[in-house]
């Protein structure tokens, strides 16, 4: 799916995905928060869980990625191969150009 | 920071993955409808799903089964949405239990 | 809000097909698996639930069991069938990778999730799927995940020691191949499509799918060897 004038990162871009330190429902596990990985893909608008957890529903639909990100910048102590690799999907509110 | 969600557990530590089959029963997979025709109703919606069992104490978390978190979450919900009375709902379940048999001219 | 259906889909990972019955009547009283096991507290309050919600109109039991009905036309067998046809069919395959809602309905399959991501096995690397988070599955596709996949110690340690999982499972991937592990954590729902085992050249549809098991779909094991003539 081509990003769209208001998707903030494209294919390839070097991303950090940053700790809002934002209380309540989120979708951006601790693992991967403070790490830096590229974007895989732009996966389209959606509305953000953030705000349908808390019954706020029909707001402003915001861009997704999915996040490719090395195993071994995940964890110090990933014992499996060099090339291991984990891809996950990110708002764009927790991302920042890295 | 803020603090991690219960339900956010990837990468803790754990032990061996679970491989026994645990095919569910009927009457979860009548929850699991149940659960669905209230979200197509617009009763209640998935993030808030599961923002409640998010919510739950960790020890009860820790303690609760896969389908138990699920009924617990939705009536948290359901209660607080003031849709339904914790008692009331209590009081049924115990007449239930006592009687000993399920309704199945429902 | 209005209350439209296929807006609340988007954001389901219980959501299930919404296909017609394939013929035959139901019984007015479907047969429960369960009706021999002994009342527990848990059912107990499942029934109290649904009767007092019942009771103040906010759905009727049909509802309830119409949607259960729908439910249950979720199966491996579903996701084993695209797996098949891609083997045998490159334009096809090449349109589910693009697409995987759009392929699964040309094979009749109605996929309610928000997006089905289809992520192909290659020689250079193996793919696996997990929810840290809580259990988002294809459910539409294939029906309820197994047990092992909503487990705390999957969705803990599939992501930091996938390999360690593997073998756990009785798969060994050399180091030479890449895993990358997919957490299904937002909208996206995924399933693998493993790499078609050798001698299986002239099989149908049918048998190539009979191969295909649920665990496959998801990275934790692969596509069983043909039976031997």
């Amino acid at each position: 799916m081509p990003p769209d004038a208001n998707a903030t990162f494209a294919p390839g871009d070097r991303v950090r995905i940053v700790d809002l330190g934002k209380p309540g429902h989120v979708r951006t596990p601790m693992y991967v928060r403070d790490k830096v990985g590229i974007i895989d893909r732009y996966c389209g608008r959606f509305e953000n869980p953030e705000e349908r957890a808390y019954g706020r529903i029909g707001r402003t639909r915001i861009p997704l990625y999915r996040v490719r990100l090395r195993q071994r910048d995940l964890w110090p102590d990933y014992a499996g191969a060099e090339s291991d690799t984990l891809v996950l999907e990110i708002y764009d509110h927790w991302l920042r150009p890295a | 920071m803020a603090e991690r969600l219960i339900t956010d557990i990837g990468g803790l530590p754990a032990g061996e993955v679970p491989r026994q089959e645990a095919p569910p029963l009927f009457w979860q997979k009548h929850m699991l409808a149940l659960f669905n025709v209230l979200w197509s109703k617009g009763v209640i919606n998935l993030d808030e799903y599961r923002r409640t069992m998010e919510e739950m104490a960790p020890d009860a978390y820790n303690k609760s089964t896969f389908y138990g978190r699920r009924l617990d979450g939705m009536i948290s919900l359901l209660v607080e949405k003031g849709l339904i009375d914790r008692a009331d709902l209590a009081a049924r379940t115990d007449a239930i239990l006592r009687k000993g048999t399920r309704d199945h001219a429902a | 809000m209005s209350a439209d259906h296929s807006d609340h889909d988007h954001h389901h990972d219980h959501d299930h097909a919404h296909q017609h019955a394939s013929g035959g009547k139901h019984p007015p009283h479907p047969i429960r698996e369960d009706d021999d096991v002994e009342l527990t507290p848990g059912e107990a309050k499942f029934l109290a639930l649904k009767g007092l919600l019942i009771e103040k109109g906010l759905l009727t039991a049909d509802e309830i069991r119409r949607r259960h009905e729908i439910n249950d036309r979720g199966t491996p067998h579903q996701g084993a069938r695209m797996v098949a046809k891609a083997w045998l069919d490159p334009a096809f395959k090449a349109r589910m990778l693009h697409d995987g809602k759009a392929a699964a309905r040309e094979l009749g399959i109605e996929v309610t999730e928000a997006d089905l991501m289809v992520i192909e096995n290659t020689p250079q690397r193996h793919n696996l799927i997990v929810c840290t988070l809580c259990s988002c599955y294809p459910r539409s596709l294939l029906g309820e995940p197994p047990a092992w996949y909503v487990s705390k110690a999957y969705r803990s340690r599939a992501v930091r020691e996938p390999r360690q999982v593997l073998r756990e499972f009785g798969l060994a991937v050399p180091e030479t191949v890449e895993v990358q592990v997919h957490d299904s954590n937002a909208d996206l729902r995924y399933i693998v499509l493993p790499l078609r085992p050798a001698g299986t050249e002239g099989m149908s549809e049918e048998a190539l799918a009979a191969l295909v098991s649920r665990d496959c779909l998801v990275g934790a094991a692969l596509p069983g060897k043909p039976a031997s003539a």
